[in-house]
Formats: structure tokens, sequence, C-alpha cells
């Protein structure tokens, strides 16, 4: 009953205060991204006459002052309106709604795969510490930390579509076929591109927690206690040892949210980062200012979760 | 309770740590980016090496045989296109579908003279005010309604003509008054002054948009723009995957020959070097090579066929007229001969252009006088002394000086295609005669509101592209000084009179004349500093027949004349 009372206030509490992050990212987006120079590309366009232009500013109301389009803006959103694009002249919410959708799902294969390949790598190299296994998993990580998703992605589609033909080299799907392994070839290699931007990490952040585990003082009494090797590490070790890998992963979702930029763009995939990167660049101010929205808003509520999640993992811990 | 909460927060903090260095360590590696991109060229060339050695490409397009019907053909655009030509959003990812899907009066002929499309013929009244259209009979919509002079009345008067609109490359039509409909099958397009070259801007993005569709809303109606339009065009849209492809499928009612190719599809692909590995696997059949760099890598392959085409462009350096040191036509003449243009041609186009002196392309065969390539060879010594002639002595160190000031300015650099490394060679060379240029380089929308909106530039290097005909009044008359096109902001009575004259004079033997005495003036008095003319540089797939040797653009008129060998 007071857990729960308990789970209702933190809920509350966090909610409110994440939806007061998500307005501040609004404000500062709409006004950053309004004093950046240059404006809407149909504006900035070299063969637009000084006639065109001005007419362009007063249609798409940027002759009023910023403060003024923000709180037009603001009294759409509560309505559920993210407002028009610029560019397209398609509404915001829909514009996004497409392409979300693509976005997490690239970014959830890639945060899996990191999950999969990089918690049992990281254990790995705690149990093998600074022996030459451990090295080289190391080195491998550096590598993967150093090497630019753009350069990795076009090494990849020249390796497995060009001169192996066996994986398409861009796009969501075939023209002509739309089935599900079509869709999962395509996936393959932008997932092996963006995980790269986390899988280093989930790595180093399991070896040195469960590093740290390993020598905390419950896990040598376990042992004491006649324990087998398999159940200490198994019912002591990696239940502790997740805890705060689960934390680095939350933080990771905005990471790898900003991963997706490149790597879609790179991958011709029709994702939420390719549609930030043509708003930024057409200085597309109402969306450019939906997509920061809708992305802090997934970072917000990834931390809620991880939070609750750790609660249930780490009886320590205390909502408050 | 509280100590929960510190362990959280020490948690949050050492992943706030270290997420800081990899953060780090990201900066670092975005800083060498350049380095990388040249590895991942490098990667390109081994894996192309290993796949692609084989029997060299380059007559694989002679290769004959009669045409044959079938195929898919795919072509890469860069971002979602905006299916409506006057659309303001219609940038250069809609250029090509647009010229497929959009016919206009005229088209660009196979010698770029302006050739009939959706207009049968025409002709024009004796004081050059009045041109009559006799539009082609039995042209229907892909929807089936008849396509009328009415259509062409709408497209001019409600949405060129309609200032709040605020229409694609409207300016081009500033002569233009009205259109009337004479009858269903003429319009007539009435002028306030003489446009001479009216038939060939009509064949530059200059497509006509249905009536019966659009009258409601014409450039914003979203199920047309990035839906399915209603077109005149070889094929229309089969439908629009946002981010992903626009499919194209023959038009039933198009009224030209019936097109060999199935199906036409403009595949969203924004990154070059993934177009250039697309077009490697065979993904891509035909792509515009903006990045010349990349040449030797695709003549490697035995499946592709590199193409260089004649382009209506020229790239200039504007030295801004308000700034008295470049009045004086001496110090033009010195820093155009003190610039090593065929280094600059063979740096960044990789020897794929040739040197400007005027605005007239070569690609304009019927105008262009190449009697002035060879007018400023690179001559840092007579620059010197030209520059000498006009009062600027070498100071102390080396840097020219006049009335105490050294010969120093701002080059203001815009983040696109080859301008950045063109900038940094320009600033070498000058600084061998004793000009110091800074520069100045920012993204690409903010350099258009400082140098093109504001005009708040010293010296700046961009180009133009213009509709095929030599007529270039808006870029050169002292009415778009400041504010039009005129980016020098360059005011010569002379050149405006020849500009005007070439304007009024539609005999083409007449025209030729003028646009010769406009050359000459251009290359005596530059206007503009004048630097080079590129070509296009076309990726063909080796199967790709009957593709015209125009420019890419213009080549979309012909699509229905393209074919797919069989394998």
């Amino acid at each position: 009953m007071v857990v729960g009372e308990e789970v209702g206030k933190f809920l509350a509490l966090r909610l409110a205060s994440g939806a007061l992050v998500v307005l501040f990212t609004s404000a500062l987006t709409f006004f950053f991204v309004n004093l950046a120079p240059g404006g809407p590309s149909s504006i900035m366009n070299m063969t637009a006459t000084p006639e065109q232009r001005e007419a362009l500013v007063r249609a798409m109301g940027l002759d009023r002052p910023v403060a003024e389009r923000y709180v037009t803006w603001l009294g759409g959103v509560v309505r559920g309106d993210l407002g028009t694009s610029l560019t397209s002249d398609q509404p915001v919410a829909a514009l996004i709604g497409e392409r979300l959708p693509n976005t997490l799902t690239l970014a959830g294969a890639a945060l899996g795969l990191s999950c999969l390949v990089g918690i049992p790598m990281g254990i790995l190299q705690a149990l093998r510490r600074n022996t030459w296994l451990d090295h080289l998993l190391s080195l491998l990580s550096a590598i993967g930390l150093a090497v630019p998703v753009f350069w990795l992605g076009i090494v990849l589609i020249l390796v497995f579509a060009v001169s192996l033909h066996v994986l398409p080299s861009a796009g969501l799907t075939s023209v002509s076929d739309g089935s599900l392994g079509d869709r999962l070839a395509h996936l393959v290699l932008p997932t092996l591109a963006l995980a790269t931007t986390i899988l280093p990490t989930v790595v180093r952040f399991m070896r040195s927690s469960l590093l740290e585990v390993l020598g905390a003082e419950y896990m040598r009494t376990a042992q004491a206690k006649g324990l087998a090797a398999r159940v200490v590490l198994g019912r002591h070790g990696l239940p502790n040892a997740l805890i705060p890998v689960l934390s680095a992963v939350g933080a990771l979702v905005p990471r790898l949210l900003g991963g997706t930029v490149v790597t879609e763009a790179v991958f011709g995939w029709p994702g939420m980062g390719r549609l930030a990167l043509d708003a930024a660049n057409g200085r597309d101010y109402p969306l450019v200012t939906g997509i920061a929205v809708v992305v802090a808003a997934i970072a917000v509520a990834t931390t809620v979760v991880v939070d609750l999640a750790y609660t249930r993992l780490d009886p320590r811990v205390r909502l408050s | 309770m509280a100590r929960g909460s510190a362990t959280l927060a020490s948690i949050q903090r050492d992943h706030e740590r270290s997420l800081g260095g990899v953060r780090q360590m990201s900066i670092a590696v975005h800083l060498s980016s350049r380095g990388i991109a040249a590895l991942a060229l490098a990667a390109l060339v081994l894996t192309t090496a290993c796949s692609g050695a084989g029997t060299p490409a380059a007559s694989a397009s002679q290769a004959a045989g009669s045409p044959v019907s079938g195929g898919t053909l795919t072509i890469p655009i860069v971002a979602d296109p905006t299916l409506n030509p006057w659309s303001p959003n219609a940038f250069v990812e809609s250029i090509f579908p647009n010229r497929v899907l959009f016919d206009g009066l005229t088209k660009p002929g196979k010698d770029l003279a302006p050739a009939p499309d959706l207009a049968a013929s025409w002709e024009t009244s004796a004081d050059g005010l009045a041109w009559t259209f006799k539009l082609r009979s039995g042209v229907k919509w892909s929807d089936g309604q008849p396509f009328t002079a009415a259509d062409v009345a709408f497209t001019f008067n409600d949405v060129v003509l309609k200032k709040e609109l605020a229409a694609n490359h409207a300016g081009d039509y500033a002569a233009l008054k009205s259109v009337t409909v004479v009858d269903p099958l003429t319009a007539r397009f009435d002028l306030s002054r003489p446009f001479a070259a009216l038939p060939s801007y009509l064949a530059y993005n200059s497509g006509l948009l249905p009536k019966h569709v659009l009258s409601a809303d014409p450039l914003k109606t979203v199920s047309f723009n990035k839906g399915v339009p209603v077109s005149t065009g070889p094929y229309k849209v089969e439908k629009y995957n946002a981010g992903q492809n626009v499919t194209l499928v023959r038009n039933e009612n198009y009224f030209g020959p019936k097109p060999y190719l199935d199906k036409v599809v403009f595949s969203v692909v924004p990154d070059p070097n993934t177009q250039i590995a697309q077009a490697l696997a065979g993904d891509i059949g035909l792509m515009l090579l903006d990045d010349k760099a990349a040449i030797a890598r695709v003549k490697s392959a035995s499946n592709l066929v590199v193409a260089p085409r004649p382009l209506v462009q020229y790239y200039w350096l504007a030295l801004n007229q308000t700034d008295t040191r470049f009045t004086d036509v001496r110090v033009r003449q010195a820093f155009v001969q003190a610039i090593d243009r065929q280094a600059i041609i063979k740096a960044v186009e990789q020897g794929y252009g040739s040197i400007a002196n005027t605005a007239i392309s070569p690609a304009l065969k019927a105008y262009y006088d190449p009697s002035h390539a060879s007018k400023y060879p690179y001559d840092p010594a007579k620059a010197k002394s030209l520059l000498a002639a006009a009062g600027w002595t070498a100071g102390p160190d080396g840097v020219l000086v006049k009335d105490g000031k050294p010969f120093r300015f701002t080059m203001d650099v815009g983040q696109k295609g080859p301008l950045e490394p063109v900038n940094a060679l320009i600033q070498q060379d000058l600084k061998k005669v004793g000009v110091v240029a800074d520069l100045n380089t920012m993204e690409w929308n903010s350099y258009i509101q400082k140098v093109v909106v504001r005009r708040e530039y010293t010296a700046s290097v961009n180009w133009w592209i213009y509709p095929s005909d030599p007529d270039v009044f808006p870029y050169y008359h002292s009415s778009a000084a400041g504010k039009g096109f005129n980016i020098p902001g360059f005011k010569d009575a002379k050149l405006d009179e020849i500009l005007v004259r070439g304007q009024a004079t539609s005999d083409l033997e007449k025209r030729k004349a003028v646009y010769k005495e406009l050359q000459t003036y251009m290359a005596d008095n530059l206007p503009y500093l004048f630097l080079w003319y590129p070509e296009e540089i076309d990726v063909i797939s080796s199967s790709l027949q009957g593709v015209p040797a125009l420019g890419l653009r213009d080549s979309m008129h012909y699509i229905g004349e393209w074919w797919l060998a069989k394998k």
C-alpha cells in the first residue's frame, strides 16, 4: 500500500518535472532555431527575388515577433497541434508520426543488439580481467568508439551490398518487395552501424560494474558460505552489477537517438533523425521544434522508466 | 531514504563523467573527419578494385541495338520532392521528377534551343509584346481531362503572377502582364516589354498545372505536391512513399509515343557516398555525380558509364561594387589573371570544365563566342603590373598598399559544392600578388542571408545556373543591383543597353550579333570575375540506352526515349 502510494507520488512528481523539461526544451529550441542566421530554405533561395522573399515571410507569418509566434505555437500544442511544416505544408505531428516508428525500430534493434552482445562481453572481460582476451575486447571497444558512424556505414554497404551482394545497400524496403524478410534484411546494416555508437559503452559499464561487485564484501561472504562460484555470480554478482548498467543504458537513449541522424542519412532510412537533419538545414522552425519536443519526451520517459525499474532491482533505492 | 538517493545521484554522476569522456572523443573524431572521409574513399577504391576490375566501360553506351520495352530505372534524389514546379519548396531534389511529370509549353531541344512540347508552334507580334502559342491538340491530363489554354492561363495568371503566392522563379516572368485564352487551343502572352527569350524560359522548370485540380490552392495542395499529382508527362506518379521513394508508371493518357521503361523510381538517398555505393551495387541506373573526386572509382566499375555533359552554368567571384577598390577595372582584370583557374578546374572538377570570361556558356552553341576563352591567361606578373598601375604598391611585408591601407578583405564562403576548396585556392593565388583575402566560412542558409539577401559582403564565390538562353538581364542589369540577382551591384549604361537590345531582338541571326557584342563587353569589363564553366558528370548504368548528351535535368524531357538493354 505504502509502496503503491509512493510510486503514485513519485510518478506524479516526475511527470510534472518532465513536462517542465519538455516545455523548456521547446522554448529553447524555438528561440534558438529562430535566432540561427538565415531563414527557411524557400526564403534563402538563390533564385528568389526580394519581392518573393517578402511575400513568403508574410505568408509564413515570420514577420511577427518570435515570442508571439511561440505563444501561438504553444497554444496549438495544448490542442494537440504541433504546427505545420514550412517546407512541406504538412502537419508536423503527421510527419513525425510517419517517421517515428521507423526510428524506434532502428534504435530499438541497435539497443537490443548492444545489450545482447555488450553485457556478455562485459561479463567475460570482468571475469577474465587482465588476460589477452580482456585486452583484445577493450581494444575492439576503443575502435568501436573511435570509428565514426558515417564511415562505418559506407564500409558496411561496400562490403555487404557492393562486394558480397548479400544485403541491400539502403532504404527501408525494396521498391517491389515489402515482406518481413525484406524489411529485416534492410534493418541489418543500419542496426550494426548504429549499435557501435553505444555498444562499447555498454561493455565498459558492464565490465567495471561487475569488477566492483566482485570485490564487494557480500561476494566474499557468499563465497565463504560455500556457495558454488556459478551461484555466487548468478545470484549475488550479476543482479547487483546490472543495476548501474541499466541506468547507463537509459542514459544512452538520447545518444542513440542522436546517432540515428547520421545513420539514417547514410542508409536512406526514412526515420526522424533524417527528418530532423532536413528540418534544421531548411530552417523548418515548427518541424525542428516538434522533433525536439518528441525527443525530449522520449528521454524524460526513459529516465522515469529506468528509475522505476531501479526500485524493483535495488531495494535500497527509494523513490523520493 | 537519503542514502538511497545519494547512491542514485553518485551513479548518475559517474555516468555523466564517462559519457563526457566519450563525448570528447567523438569531438576529436569530428575534427579529423576530413581524414576519415579520405579513409572512406580509400576503402571505396579498394572494394571497387576488387569487384569492378574488368573491361573498360566507356564504350558501353554506344552499344547498338533497337529499343525494347520494360524494366525499372532507379534515380537517386537527396530528399523528398515537392511535385509542383512552382512551389517555393521545390528545390534541387524536385527538379528531376517535376521535369518528367509536368510538360511545359516548350522543352529544351537537343541543341538547347526551345522545342515544341505542349505548344505545337508559336509566333510573336511585330512589336514583340504579344506571343501567341498554338497548343497541341488532343492532349489529356493523367486523369483523362482535356488540357486546354485555360490551364495555361491558370498556371500563369493565377499562380506565377500572383505575387502573394511567391511562386518559384516567378521572377523569370517579370515581363509578363497576363495570359489570355484566345480559344481552347490558343493562348496569348502579353508582355510589358519585349522578351525574346520567352520560349526558352518556358522550357525551364515551367511545367503547366491542371486548373481543374488546383484552382482552390495551387501551391499548397498536399495530396498533389506530396502525393499523386495530375500531370501531362509520359509518366505519372504511382505512389509517393515519404522518405523512401516516388514511383512512376506510364501515363496512359500521354500524347506522345509510349515510353519504353515500365517504371521510373526516384529513390531518396541523402548521402552522396551511399548514392555512389548504390550505383556500384547496381541499385541505381542513373545519377548525377556531384563529387567529382569519385570519378576514378566509378570509371573502374564495369557496370557504369561516366558521361560528361555541357551545362548552362558558370562560377563567379563577385566583388562588391560599393567597395571602391573594386570599381577600377584594372583591379578586376588583375585578379582574374592572378587566379590560376585551370588549376581550380583540375582540382575541383577533375578537369571537367573550361575557363569562363563571359556569362554565356559554351553549352549555348549558337551564341557562345570562343574567342574570349584565352583572354586572361594565368599571369601573376601581369596582375602585379595592373595593380601597380591602379596605385597598389608593395608594402614592407609584401602586402600591397594604397593610401596607407593594405589590400585586405574578407571572402564569405558558403558550405556547398566545391566552394570551400575553391576559395582556399583563390586565397593562395591572391596572396602571391600581395592581396590578403580572409575566408569566412558559414552554413548555406546563413550565407545566402548575408551575401545574397543583405549584400553584407566584400567578395564571394558562387555560381549561376540559368535557362538555356543568352538573356542574362536579371544578373547584370543595373535595375537588379543591390537587391536582385546582380550580386556585385555592377551598374553600367552600355551593358544595360546591350541587355535591353537583346531582349527586343527575336531574329536569331540578329540576336547572335547582340550577344556576341555582350560577350565582348563582359570580357573587357568583368562585371563579375568569371571563373569557369563546369561540366556535369552523369553516371549511367551500361544497360541504360537512349539518354541524350544533355545535362541530366534537360535529359529528363526525353525520358520516353530511354530504354534498358536486356542482360
